[in-house]
């Protein structure tokens, strides 16, 4: 695991984590999602549930994103996967799709984090700051990120994994002049 | 640079949006009976006037979901922004 630390920002990778992007449009689509997780389904904009494993956002109108709180075995994360796989995909409910390896996370914290992320971002953080829960899809330094408000000063930041290096260096630049 | 407020996402940075050109154009019916002059003029022909304009746009970098905006292009002052389906809310 990567982590490094400047004044008042900490930033580290979490891998490997299970992530699964969900797409369906109908309300047995939101109800099953919520029955299968243990999770209130988020309807509303740029909003997440949480439990003590998992987090759902919501992406768009019709697309949640799935992520677990910790590093889950691969028995578990398949369980899951296949639970989700047959209760939605297979009765054509919706789709299921493993984005393990596709998005990286990257966890930020600190005083400072919201600072290091204005540098390069065209998004006001002023409201998502103070909202427990928060998610966003915007840009960071021209690279598409999702970002997750866990809690005061501590954030997940998904970014597709072509672009994480790049991403990565260009953090732990800026962070050295924040 | 100025604001554009998403119909899903609330408002946000234009440069998370990309413009998708001239709005509520509908497909032919019967396109094997139209000439080429007037298949061309569906698929090609814009208009691209100075003033208020209907047009669609994606928030690419956010929801990803399309919608249809009234701009004025001479000053880039928003009138309405509506869903895609929706009727335009001024003319």
């Amino acid at each position: 695991m990567d982590l490094k630390e400047y004044s008042e920002i900490k930033i580290s990778e979490i891998e490997p984590i299970l992530k699964i992007n969900l797409r369906g449009k109908n309300r047995n689509f939101i109800t099953k999602i919520g029955k299968e997780l243990s999770i209130i389904t988020p309807v509303d904009p740029n909003t997440s549930s949480s439990n003590e494993k998992l987090n759902l956002l919501w992406l768009s109108p019709d697309e949640w994103f799935l992520y677990s709180n910790d590093k889950l075995g691969i028995k578990d994360a398949n369980s899951l996967e296949d639970k989700l796989f047959n209760e939605i995909s297979k009765v054509k409910l919706g789709s299921v799709t493993n984005v393990s390896d596709h998005w990286i996370m990257i966890n930020l914290k600190g005083r400072k984090i919201f600072e290091l992320l204005s540098t390069g971002c065209p998004f006001n953080f002023n409201n998502f700051k103070n909202s427990k829960g928060a998610v966003t899809q915007t840009l960071l330094n021209h690279i598409d990120v999702i970002i997750h408000n866990k809690n005061v000063n501590d954030l997940n930041l998904f970014v597709r994994r072509s672009f994480s290096a790049h991403l990565w260096s260009w953090m732990n630049d800026s962070a050295r002049f924040i | 640079m100025f604001i554009i407020n998403c119909p899903y996402c609330g408002e946000r940075d234009q440069s998370e949006f990309s413009a998708g050109g001239e709005a509520h154009i509908v497909r032919p019916k019967q396109p094997t009976e139209l000439s080429d002059d007037q298949w061309a003029e569906y698929l090609f022909m814009r208009k691209n006037i100075k003033g208020v304009q209907f047009e669609r746009w994606n928030h690419s970098h956010g929801c990803r979901k399309w919608f249809n905006m009234v701009r004025d292009t001479s000053n880039d002052k928003i009138h309405a922004v509506y869903k895609m389906g929706e009727k335009p809310p001024v003319k």
